[in-house]
């Protein structure tokens, strides 16, 4: 490996984090509207209020404000919540799990499903069972998730109420160990059900369409010249010279899925990161979305850093030496 | 060493709007250890006869008919799993055309020829690895490059490398297509080079596809021109390539500059191959051929001995003695 590609590939990622940290810095300062006001009851004295205004650092001039602010993120540090008074950190941190348990399941399963789908239907290019496939993939690729989790809600925790239609547990949960992981299971299948139904098809198409072009490459004729069989033709050849882009593309889109908790949450009403950033940002909690914001922007660099170095393990031609 | 016979060997591409007539009656035998050119334009079939021989078609190309015979065994009908465990790479194998393509590019290209060994014989991989090392000892590639990849060859290497593949096996009968078309001509003369020692140390057979008449008659001892899926001429290579009967050759060959001749303008022949979905009546040339008659738009001629022993021409304006006008095509 060269590092020195690596490392400016690392300061690429940290002058971004600095851009992006001082644009979150700056869109809540030029919002209208004081902070304090949020917080506070109109019944306060102005003496009160100037306390309180000192309290939360706003009396100074916005260059030290600016420098706390920046001293304060990179501790992960976001103050507290206007509206609970509870750190954000620890209130993220307590949706957190829910947050990848759910996308984290619904995007091994987009991915699994659309890859092997999408190789199996490759060889069968133009047959009815491709067609067919590959219709109903982009159907359902077109559809939006909100759209389907509110079909799945009204069918399926509605009309028919075998799943339950909010939450990511009963209430009060059950105690032993077996029931509270089925009670789990049992919560996340509508929601897991919409990310997936939404989202394997562009992971089917994409897959379907790369391993289509390798298959029609020299390289491939030449294995099946070889003798090898079908399975090694379609996995050693075909797939793997088609799994770097799908390795990038799995890296890259990690952060997404934070992004996608926002809709998916709001519509399950479930107790994660992204119905905590819809309701920060509908109740002015700005210490809450300024620190969702700094978290989904560490992910998206991260992922993308994550996403340059495996390339290179996955593509030979990329690989330094 | 075995024979290959090809009977009447029929191959058409099935389209929306017919059938493409790619491989149209095309019959020749091959002696063990003997170089067989196969000339012509684009498009005339010839690459797709390759393909035939090894069953490699793609999906809407279906054999129509003829028989493929080596050492007796006929292969149009043997089963595929057969096919591919005994035949393929084992007695048949191939270079591709533009073998820059034909090297996965993710996977080293000592691997890609280990592989085809461990595909046909039991041996351990350490034994697959030493043999893919000698090989390409043998095309005259360092076997210290086994684990390299194939954008870390040039494009001759990679040619070699290819050819070193296709002997990983020993096979009875190489089917080399376009193996030289996208190389400069010094690394060309090379890789012809290599070609023509290992097939006369190994004995094996060449099944040549190309365009390029020089690079045929540098290399093979009989070659077959084809003209729109048909063998129209065949022989050994000085008779036809010197003394061409079917005007089609007699075209080609003037399409070749002489380097010792004076500057004679290089011609082409007029006219663009036929579409092979509905090829012409008669002779498949007639409507391009200077000495074409009535008695050519109306009868197939058919491919016999005329003039020389084991010169083979399909034309109704040369003799049984093989005497034929001279074409000039403008």
């Amino acid at each position: 490996m060269s590092g020195a590609y690596y490392w400016r590939r690392l300061g690429y990622a940290l002058i971004t984090l600095f851009v992006i940290m001082t644009l979150n810095f700056i869109i809540f300062r030029i919002m209208p509207g004081d902070p304090v006001s949020l917080v506070l009851s109109p019944e306060f004295t102005p003496e009160v209020r100037q306390m309180l205004r000192e309290m939360y650092g706003l009396d100074q001039p916005l260059w030290t404000q600016y420098l706390l602010y920046m001293k304060n993120t990179l501790a992960f540090d976001f103050g507290r919540s206007f509206v609970t008074r509870q750190p954000v950190l620890r209130e993220l941190l307590a949706r957190l799990p829910n947050t990848l348990m759910l996308l984290g399941t619904a995007f091994v399963l987009n991915v699994v499903v659309g890859v092997v789908l999408g190789i199996k239907m490759a060889t069968r290019q133009g047959s009815r069972l491709e067609t067919g496939v590959t219709g109903v993939s982009l159907f359902l690729n077109a559809m939006p998730s909100f759209f389907v989790g509110l079909l799945l809600l009204l069918t399926f925790g509605y009309y028919w109420p075998i799943f339950p239609i909010r939450g990511t547990m009963s209430v009060p949960p059950p105690t032993e160990f077996w029931p509270i992981i089925f009670d789990r299971i049992h919560h996340m299948i509508l929601p897991v059900t919409a990310v997936s139904l939404s989202g394997y098809g562009s992971w089917y198409l994409y897959t379907r369409n790369n391993v289509i072009g390798a298959l029609g490459q020299d390289y491939v004729l030449t294995a099946r010249a070889k003798g090898l069989t079908q399975r090694e033709v379609l996995y050693r050849h075909a797939f793997r010279s088609v799994l770097p882009p799908i390795v990038t593309l799995v890296f890259l889109s990690l952060p997404g899925l934070i992004t996608g908790a926002v809709i998916t949450e709001s519509i399950f009403s479930l107790y994660g990161v992204g119905r905590y950033l819809v309701d920060a940002t509908l109740q002015q909690d700005y210490p809450v979305v300024q620190g969702c914001f700094f978290v989904i922007a560490l992910a998206v660099l991260a992922c993308n850093l994550l996403a340059d170095l495996v390339y290179g393990l996955v593509d030979p031609r990329i690989r330094l030496r | 060493m075995s024979e290959l016979v090809v009977q009447d060997l029929r191959m058409y591409y099935q389209s929306r709007r017919g059938q493409v007539r790619a491989v149209d009656g095309v019959s020749f035998t091959l002696a063990p250890g003997k170089a067989l050119g196969i000339v012509g334009e684009s498009g005339c079939g010839k690459s797709s006869l390759g393909i035939t021989l090894l069953r490699l078609l793609p999906p809407n190309g279906r054999v129509m008919g003829g028989s493929v015979r080596l050492g007796g065994e006929e292969l149009l009908t043997m089963d595929e799993e057969t096919f591919r465990k005994n035949i393929r790479w084992k007695k048949l194998a191939m270079v591709f055309q533009g073998a820059m393509n034909a090297l996965n590019p993710v996977l080293t290209v000592g691997s890609q020829i280990a592989e085809a060994i461990l595909a046909h014989e039991r041996v351990t991989k350490e034994e697959a690895e030493r043999r893919a090392k000698d090989l390409l000892a043998m095309v005259g590639i360092n076997p210290a490059r086994y684990g390299h990849y194939p954008h870390e060859f040039s494009g001759g290497m990679k040619q070699r490398a290819v050819i070193a593949m296709a002997l990983a096996c020993n096979p009875q009968v190489i089917i080399a297509d376009e193996p030289t078309t996208a190389l400069d001509v010094m690394v060309q003369a090379q890789v012809l080079k290599a070609i023509s020692d290992l097939r006369q140390r190994l004995g094996l057979s060449l099944i040549l596809v190309s365009h390029d008449l020089s690079v045929v008659a540098q290399t093979c001892d009989e070659v077959a021109v084809m003209y729109a899926g048909k063998i129209v001429e065949h022989g050994p290579v000085e008779e036809v390539l010197v003394r061409p009967r079917h005007p089609y050759t007699q075209g080609l060959t003037q399409a070749f500059p002489d380097i010792r001749a004076d500057r004679a303008p290089i011609v082409s022949i007029p006219g663009t191959p036929p579409n092979l979905l509905s090829p012409p009546s008669g002779c498949r040339f007639h409507p391009r051929c200077p000495l074409a008659d009535e008695l050519c738009a109306r009868e197939e001629p058919e491919l016999v001995e005329k003039g020389a022993a084991r010169h083979r021409v399909a034309c109704h304006q040369v003799s049984v003695s093989g005497e034929v006008a001279e074409v000039r095509f403008a």
